[in-house]
């Protein structure tokens, strides 16, 4: 798949990192970058569009970035997309949680843009999207 | 930093979304203090917005920001499962000090703490470590680590 095919989904609950974040990768040459702000937003979006990775947040409000992924691997058409966990939660066990639950990567706030970079294509490569 | 240090609009911007995440862990902390028994899952709420405040502070550079967030974010942890009431009253006294410090910094944003919050600092991680510390937190080299070795 080409760069400017790959269709990305972020979620973000802060209105001004969703927009950085978004416009990093636009940046980057992809170009079908959608955004929302918590799951059942994104699980809506899931079900209409065809994606093949995820940003998400960790703390989106009534459901968690956790538990989203979750939802997602279990999920028959959803399983197989690339999930990178976003977020300033750090705590061991939070970040086990996550690897047990199927995180491709997980980027730690404060983000940068070679970061941000490296770990999305990182996780297309390892996902043969790119 | 991920942003342009002269795109102050954007920064302001940052600054706007957080202290509304102030504003809900004040109302929480309201809560909380109402019915320390009942309320005490509310603390889980006050840790995210902290969290919130936190990693979007780390993004805008501002490091003091984040440090007295973090402290409130491992006090309302502790106070979730605290269990006696006198405990909780402890978090709840500890996390109205930090919050009133994290608006007071949101406002003056680009300033750095004075002799009265640095006071106040050092007398929260105080209270945190007699609480037993903060919880066990990893750094991003380790998580690469531990995604290696994931299976």
């Amino acid at each position: 798949m080409l760069l400017g095919d790959v269709s990305i989904l972020v979620i973000e609950d802060v209105n001004a990192m969703r927009a950085q974040i978004k416009m990093l990768l636009k940046n980057f040459g992809f170009r079908k970058v959608a955004v929302c702000e918590d799951a059942a937003q994104a699980s809506a979006i899931l079900d209409t569009e065809s994606f093949q990775l995820v940003l998400c947040d960790w703390h989106l409000g009534t459901v968690s970035g956790l538990e989203f992924l979750q939802y997602v691997r279990t999920h028959a058409s959803h399983k197989d997309l690339g999930f990178i966990m976003v977020t300033a939660e750090c705590t061991r066990d939070r970040v086990l949680d996550a690897i047990k639950s199927g995180v491709d990567d997980y980027l730690v706030k404060p983000l940068t843009p070679g970061q941000i970079q490296d770990k999305v294509y990182g996780v297309l490569l390892k996902r043969q999207v790119l | 930093m991920m942003i342009a240090p002269n795109h102050e609009q954007k920064i302001e911007d940052f600054i706007a979304e957080l202290a509304g995440f102030a504003q809900i862990a004040e109302s929480t902390l309201s809560r909380i203090e109402n019915d320390m028994d009942g309320n005490k899952g509310l603390f889980s709420i006050f840790e995210e917005r902290m969290i919130a405040i936190r990693g979007t502070a780390l993004q805008l550079s501002l490091p003091h920001i984040a440090r007295i967030a973090g402290i409130g974010e491992e006090i309302a942890a502790k106070g979730a499962v605290a269990p006696a009431r006198s405990q909780i009253r402890k978090c709840v006294g500890s996390l109205w000090d930090a919050l009133t410090t994290v608006k007071y910094l949101l406002e003056h944003y680009s300033e750095q703490t004075g002799e009265e919050q640095e006071i106040l600092m050092h007398r929260l991680e105080a209270t945190l470590k007699a609480m037993g510390g903060a919880r066990s937190a990893v750094s991003a080299d380790e998580i690469e680590v531990l995604l290696r070795n994931r299976n």
